[in-house]
Order: C-alpha cells, then structure tokens, then sequence
C-alpha cells in the first residue's frame, strides 16, 4: 500500500477532483491526506479525511480578497496579477505547511495541483515524486503563446520562485515531466499531447453531497435546465440574471432552476427556483440542459450526464471551453457581456428541442466513460509508485 | 489618412469584441486595448487576423506584440496601433 499526499488550492473546483481520486485510492487500501486551506477541505471531502494545514484562515482570506480583485481586472493585468499576486504568493504561503505535512505524512507521491505550486517546489526540496493534477485543460495550450515577451515574463516569475525556495533550478513545476493527470477528454481538447499526461474525464465520484434541495419542485413531464454562473457574481451578473428571468418568463413546459444569490433574479415565475447553493452533482441527472459560464467543472459534469449547454463564456479559461464544447457540437456559445433575453431563450429552445446537441453530448458523456475517471487517474497513480 | 485608419481600426476591434464592449466607450488615440478594451490574448490574435484580412501581410500584429514586455501591452493604445499600422502600409506602399 502507498500514500498520496494531494496538495490543493483553496478553490473548490480544484480540490473536487481531488476528491474523487483521492477517495478511489483510499477504497484500494492506500493511505491519502489532503494539504491546503482545512476549513475549506473539510466542507468538501468526506467526514475523517485527513487535513493538514497550509493556509490559516487569515491567508486564505487574502488569497480570496486578491482573487475578487482579479475577478475585477481586465486585458493584460489579469495575467500579471494572476502570477503576481495570487499564484506566487500562494505558493510561498504554502510551502512552510505543505513542508510540515511531508515530513509528518511522509507521502510515496505528491499529487499537486497545478495552481498549488508549493507542492512540486517541496517535492523538489524533499526529493519527493510528484505528479501534476490540471483541473482544466487551459495551461496545456500555452494560452500566451502569441505573445512571447509574456510568456517569458511568466516563466521568469516561476524561475525566480523556484531559485527562491528550491536553490536551483528545476524543469517546469507546472507540468510534472512523470504523470499530468488532466480531467476532460480527446472528444474535447483532441489529441498530439505527451505520452505522461492522461485524459481521464470529470472525476466525479466520492463527493459528499452537504446541500439540500426541494426534491418535490420538480415535476413530472416537464422538462428541465440548470443556469449556473460558479462563484462569480458582480454587476456584469446582475445583468446576465436578469436577460436569464427574462428569457425563461414565458418558457413553457420548462422547469428552470437558476443558481444565484437571493434577489438576482428580478421576477421569478413559478416554474423558477432561484437558488443559493444546489446539489449540482445530484441534480445532473433530473436535467434536460445546462446554461453555464463555462467554468471547466460545471461543463465536464452537464457532458458526463449527457446534457448539452448553452455556454456564455466571462473570461479566463472559459472562452476555451465554451469553443471545446461549439467544436464538439453539444453546445452553443453566447456573448456573456451583451447577450439579451431573446438569445438567451433561443439558444436554450434550440438544445432542447433539436436532438443533435443531446446526441453530441452524449457521445462526450461516452468519451468520458471510456477515459475511467477517478479508477483510471488511481491506476496511473499506482503505476507511479510501482 | 489617419482617421481613416483609426476608423477602421475601430470597425475591426468591434468586430473582434462584440458591439456592446465598445457602447460608452468613445474610442479615440488615447483608449487603450488591455484597461479600456479588456482586450486578452486570445483577441489580439483575432485582431491580428482581421487587420492581415484588410491589410494584408504587411500589418503584422502579432510580430507588433512578440516585441513588446507585459507592461507595454497593458500600456498600449489605439493611437500606438494606428501609427504602426500607418507606418506598415506606408513603406509597402512607398508612401513613407
């Protein structure tokens, strides 16, 4: 039996995926813990999972204020202060606990994900084997690859991290040159990728599930959509909510549960639950359709239930996506920042009603069943330490 | 020429980031692609693209960029575009 250590950002569409393999590992009898921020693994991984601490709660309220200052940025200061001030600090704060946990928990393999650098930096302090866990695919298309100057500056960034931590250098801590486990796959991201990185599809399972839902809502013979924006909310939100009650006012035949804090939305009819927080998980499978922002989880999840999307993509990774989604023909793409309500209920109607999207969809959802999930990510993992 | 080209090149930026990013925008010399556009990687490629379209290869946008820091970027205005888009298609054609 082996022990994984998984290294974590205090970001929950990290850390799920996480979840899933790290629970397959411990059904196989291997020893797994958890190291990041505690408070927020705890509402996330099954009661008695090991949590070691790297974040108090005081840093992680930092991360999560630079992060809404992000959300708030535009064009090229995204990208600087995303490494500036959010991905280096990060790691520095974490390395002192990530440290601490692989010296108490003495780990076989590290499983970092891709935005915890501490984890390869204190793999290569230890001499620890670390393999490299990207909850999205974003990083492996070297999204600022058409501005050369840019991309250097970002790697000089890490360079200057690693020297700092490591002493030397060390290959590129973003991608681990043994296993570069990656969540999605070749039915959305194609193929031409190294032979260490493997496409496994959502690793979906193990996740508690903490929130509760008005099961008895929801009506035979009527059919279903999902309006999910993430965590993100702001004006530009307020505003898409709106054009959404708009465009479902009139939806006939359509149950529609928009995800959302209280008053976003300004009218809702009674075929419209607005909700704070939903069991996303459990409620895929009641599901005709998904309005998404795009976010790699929300979209993986829709497509391993089979169910197309309409995607407004905001920034970030999720132009990337909401086109993986138009490419493989399960979707639609709209403009988040000026759509109106009409587009809105047109795109929806159209997934619903035309079947090609579903059919398209489904045969992600096949894709991603063939790719094995969290079994095929353990696999890997076990062959790492083998 | 040169309000030509700044309205072209404001017809193509609109193009590449929808209408509505650019409704109370009064875009002129000074506004600037990354704070006042939004304008991320992935665009500047677009409007690459766009620009090669009217233009042909002499407006090469991409190569504009490949020498310009992150800084530079982040600083960069439709003027400082409009000049080099003027300076590209002046030599090719001989017009200095």
């Amino acid at each position: 039996m082996s022990r994984y250590l998984f290294v974590v950002p205090p970001l929950v569409g990290h850390i799920n995926p996480t979840v899933a393999v790290g629970g397959e590992l411990a059904d196989r009898g291997h020893e797994v813990a958890w190291v990041g921020h505690p408070a927020t693994l705890r509402t996330l991984l099954p009661q008695g999972a090991c949590v070691l601490p790297a974040l108090d709660d005081e840093l992680e309220q930092r991360i999560q204020d630079a992060r809404q200052h992000w959300l708030g940025l535009r064009g090229m200061a995204v990208v600087k202060f995303f490494w500036q001030d959010f991905m280096i600090p990060l790691a520095r704060a974490m390395v002192p606990g990530v440290e601490a946990a692989v010296r108490e928990f003495a780990p076989d393999v590290l499983v970092a994900d891709q935005q915890a650098l501490a984890g390869p930096l204190v793999a290569h302090r230890t001499a620890t084997p670390w393999v490299t866990s990207a909850s999205t695919p974003a990083e492996l298309f070297r999204p600022l690859k058409s501005l050369p100057k840019v991309e250097a500056w970002v790697d000089a960034q890490i360079e200057d991290l690693v020297h700092e931590v490591v002493g030397r250098s060390t290959p590129d801590i973003r991608f681990s040159e043994r296993l570069v486990l990656v969540f999605t796959s070749s039915a959305l991201v194609g193929n031409g990728f190294p032979d260490h990185y493997v496409f496994t599809g959502p690793a979906l399972s193990h996740r508690p599930n903490r929130t509760d839902f008005p099961w008895h809502w929801l009506a035979d013979g009527q059919r279903r959509v999902l309006v999910s924006l993430g965590t993100l909310n702001g004006a530009a939100g307020e505003r898409f909510f709106g054009e959404v009650a708009d465009a479902v006012a009139d939806l006939r035949g359509v149950q529609v549960v928009v995800v959302g804090p209280p008053g976003s939305l300004t009218r809702a009819p009674d075929h419209v639950l607005l909700a704070e927080r939903v069991p996303q998980l459990e409620l895929m499978p009641h599901l005709d359709a998904v309005v998404s922002h795009g976010g790699h989880n929300t979209v993986c999840e829709a497509l391993a239930h089979g169910l197309p999307l309409v995607v407004a993509p905001i920034r970030d990774d999720q132009p990337m996506i909401a086109d993986q989604v138009v490419s493989a023909g399960a979707g639609i793409r709209l403009t988040y920042g000026r759509v109106r309500a009409a587009e809105i209920r047109g795109a929806l109607e159209e997934v619903l009603d035309r079947p090609g999207y579903a059919e398209a969809a489904r045969r992600v959802q096949q894709s991603f069943q063939a790719a094995g999930g969290a079994s095929t990510a353990a696999d890997h993992l076990e062959a790492v330490v083998a | 020429m040169a309000d030509a080209v700044l309205d072209e090149l404001v017809r193509l930026i609109e193009e590449v980031v929808g209408p509505d990013v650019l409704l109370g925008i009064e875009v002129d010399r000074d506004t600037t692609f990354s704070d006042d556009l939004g304008l991320e990687s992935i665009e500047f490629v677009a409007l690459a693209d766009r620009l090669r379209r009217h233009y042909g290869d002499r407006v090469d946008l991409v190569g504009f960029l490949a020498d310009m820091d992150i800084d530079e970027i982040m600083a960069m205005s439709v003027g400082r575009l409009v000049d080099h888009i003027e300076a590209s298609v002046g030599l090719a054609t001989g017009r200095g």
